[in-house]
């Protein structure tokens, strides 16, 4: 009854890798004795510490409290005292305010009050105060991508989980598919619109009927193929809008929300839970036992191995995100973020370094180009310097999904030419 | 976990199992049946051209890295097959006619003039092979012999073929003793070792097609431009569709030559424009100079390449034209 039929989709290609975890049900991953919360876990200016050492804490606590409109609050994910507020460098080499929290394992948890009116206007004062941002892996606040300054006419639902290995999105469809919905009812009353369209990939067909039971989301199946779940390539698979290049979702009156997102916001507004937790995947043949797991924020990587079973085998590359976008992480002294999707611990045999060599010109970079670039032109432009014309080629619309470099047969580093030359293309329009 | 040395590299950390040297491998695993079917046909003076112009295309390549200083360990590291191909491609465009030792100077002269000097895999601007086979055929005409005829067929009791190709004898409007059916068999055709045999080429398309290393269509486009074009340029007499889609090296051409990946457009328009010239050229070029003519037209478009990609470069996903934006607001 709900289902609709998904646009063909002439994009991207298929990828490898399997999902190994994606029977596996989420587990609560007990809070490690220390948790480090960092401040600086979404897009915009990082949120002022609210606490200092030797205080002490409740789960639910406000710790960061958001510096502007683009920020976002952060909680305490248990209860403790503060031993530190310090500056820390992640597993991704970045320096970033962390709270440091001894857990005391109290099980005193601070909840809001309850809402008074599901007004759009309370409702986003309530996502703002929880602290959600897009837990699809961008980070952007939720409260400001829910009140644009035009009309919205449809809100799509990222289901689509494209990224190989990654199963925690797929597992929260199915076991908390009440929820999920609540929350994407709650979204489209904040933004006003009746027409909800969900993508969710047909590998995932328990999920697709878990919500086609629901009379007013039109759940699209998608083809498995990556990047499905890019916003631009989902609004035009679900609903058949073009974005522009340069141009945002609400620009064609589309408001792209992912699935782990209206979990979040059904529990800040339903159930007057501050974000404290996230959902991930910790998977990889060089981990023990892949599980998809419910993570208080701040938790050690390790610690999350460990829980897993440690490692197996030679561990080649420790990944934060997935094998396609993810970041390689520098240690496993890396500290759980709400952005998080997965952990992914790859052996020798899955990831590939091989060096590169000439460029056949076979154009596969260019037919699989999502975005219909030409990698091959942008990354010629970039080793030679020539930062204007890759802009010229359209290297600013790269939406950095790796596809080029996957399939390139000189195994070029295609991707991160240009993800190089965008970073040039800024700079030079920053200094004029 | 503490004790493990971390790779630190950016995404994607998936890399498809897909390498130029698998590509190559493929596309020699295509030119087998043409080989075999030119052995069969030819006998063994074909199998020694075709050995030869294999081995001279990789010794060459070897040689002239050895030369440039490069540890022999690593080049059998990155060797990545396209010299075999090269190698092939000269040996099964050139007929048993020609000395023994030409092929040798055209593989030569392929892979390291045209390749290795212009920067080794990729950075050639015209296909080697091709200018091998033209090398070849412009050094050793005072040599050679008259095109020969297969051991099979209706010409069998006959002495070789004469003068020239069938081909020649269709644009002279001499009549063929030839049927259709001996022209995609290859039967009683005279010709080079690789392009009598139809069926083997197209198995060998097939087969690329199958791996993904081709897309069909393309060859298609310029089979089937040249079939046409001719017809045109005969008067629209429908008869010499089949003759001139099936005789000479256009196959061959179309199939192996026509689609190295480095010598064609980088766009899809690009390619459907580059396959049609090509196809015009082709049927142009055989009527103007009375012979076969598509290594010619092959080059000469190779050289039209960078002009193409010059001019026809994707739209971004999304992409509106100006004019339309304005109509809109």
């Amino acid at each position: 009854m709900s289902i609709i039929k998904a646009k063909r989709f002439p994009f991207g290609s298929p990828v490898h890798g399997t999902k190994l975890s994606r029977f596996a049900e989420i587990n609560n991953v007990p809070a490690p004795e220390k948790v480090y919360i960092s401040l600086s876990q979404h897009i915009g200016a990082p949120a002022l510490p609210a606490v200092s050492p030797g205080g002490k804490v409740k789960k639910g606590q406000l710790i960061g409290r958001a510096a502007g409109t683009v920020s976002a609050n952060v909680y305490s994910s248990v209860c403790g005292t503060v031993s530190e507020v310090t500056e820390l460098v992640n597993g991704l080499g970045q320096k970033q305010t962390h709270v440091i929290i001894e857990n005391d394992g109290g099980t005193d948890e601070i909840r809001f009050e309850k809402i008074s009116d599901l007004s759009p206007q309370s409702v986003i004062e309530r996502i703002a105060l929880a602290g959600i941002v897009g837990l699809g892996g961008a980070g952007f606040p939720t409260a400001v991508k829910l009140s644009p300054k035009t009309q919205l006419e449809v809100l799509v639902i990222n289901g689509a989980e494209c990224e190989p290995y990654l199963t925690c999105d797929d597992r929260l469809m199915l076991e908390k598919t009440e929820e999920i919905y609540q929350g994407i009812k709650i979204m489209a009353g904040a933004i006003g619109v009746t027409r909800i369209v969900m993508g969710i990939e047909r590998n995932k067909p328990l999920a697709i009927e878990a919500f086609s039971k629901y009379e007013d989301i039109g759940v699209a199946p998608l083809k498995k193929q990556y990047p499905m779940g890019s916003e631009k390539h989902l609004i035009y698979s679900t609903t058949g809008k073009k974005v522009p290049p340069g141009k945002m979702p609400f620009d064609v009156g589309a408001c792209v929300q992912n699935v782990k997102t209206a979990l979040a916001v059904y529990e800040a507004v339903a159930l007057n839970k501050p974000l404290t937790e996230t959902v991930l995947t910790v998977s990889g043949r060089g981990v023990k036992t892949p599980k998809n797991l419910r993570v208080p924020l701040g938790t050690p990587y390790s610690y999350l191995i460990d829980y897993c079973g440690g490692t197996v085998g030679n561990t080649a590359k420790l990944i934060c995100g997935g094998p396609m976008m993810g970041k390689a992480l520098i240690s496993g002294e890396h500290y759980t973020r709400k952005t998080d999707s997965g952990i992914l611990v790859l052996t020798d045999g899955e990831t590939d370094s091989k060096a590169p060599s000439n460029c056949i010109n076979c154009a596969r970079c260019a037919d699989k180009c999502p975005m219909r670039l030409m990698p091959m032109k942008i990354e010629r432009c970039a080793l030679e310097n020539d930062f204007a014309g890759a802009e010229k080629l359209g290297a600013m619309n790269c939406i950095e999904c790796g596809l080029c470099a996957y399939n390139c047969p000189a195994k070029r580093a295609l991707v991160q030419s240009i993800v190089t030359a965008k970073q040039k293309i800024r700079e030079m329009k920053k200094n004029g | 976990m503490d004790n493990t040395v971390l790779t630190y590299s950016p995404a994607p950390h998936l890399k498809a199992n897909i390498t130029t040297r698998k590509i190559m491998a493929d596309v020699c695993i295509a030119l087998l049946p043409a080989c075999v079917m030119g052995v069969v046909y030819f006998g063994l003076k074909a199998l020694l051209i075709l050995a030869l112009s294999l081995f001279s295309a990789v010794a060459s390549e070897f040689i002239f890295l050895l030369a440039a200083k490069k540890p022999f360990r690593e080049i059998v590291r990155e060797f990545d097959l396209t010299s075999c191909v090269t190698g092939l491609l000269v040996g099964l465009t050139i007929g048993t006619n020609y000395p023994w030792y030409a092929p040798i100077f055209g593989s030569v002269f392929a892979v390291v003039v045209v390749k290795m000097l212009f920067g080794g895999t990729g950075k050639n601007i015209v296909n080697p092979a091709i200018v091998g086979r033209i090398f070849i055929f412009m050094s050793f005409q005072s040599v050679v012999g008259e095109w020969l005829a297969p051991s099979i067929g209706p010409l069998s009791g006959q002495s070789p073929a004469t003068g020239a190709t069938i081909l020649t004898g269709i644009l002279n409007g001499t009549p063929s003793p030839l049927s259709n059916w001996d022209l995609l068999l290859g039967t009683g055709l005279a010709g080079c070792i690789g392009e009598t045999c139809k069926p083997a080429l197209i198995a060998g398309g097939i087969y690329l097609a199958a791996r993904k290393v081709i897309n069909i269509s393309y060859p298609v486009i310029y089979i089937a431009v040249t079939g046409l074009f001719s017809v045109c340029l005969s008067g629209f007499d429908f008869s010499v569709f089949l003759p001139s889609v099936l005789s000479g090296g256009l196959i061959l051409g179309a199939i192996f030559m026509a689609t190295d990946y480095t010598t064609t457009p980088d766009t899809a328009i690009g390619k459907i424009l580059y396959f049609t010239m090509l196809g015009l050229l082709t049927a142009g070029l055989r009527y103007a100079t009375k012979m076969e003519t598509v290594s010619f037209a092959i080059l000469l478009m190779n050289l039209l390449v960078p002009l193409i990609d010059r001019f026809i470069i994707n739209k971004p996903f999304g992409y509106k034209r100006k004019k339309k934006e304005a109509e809109n607001g």
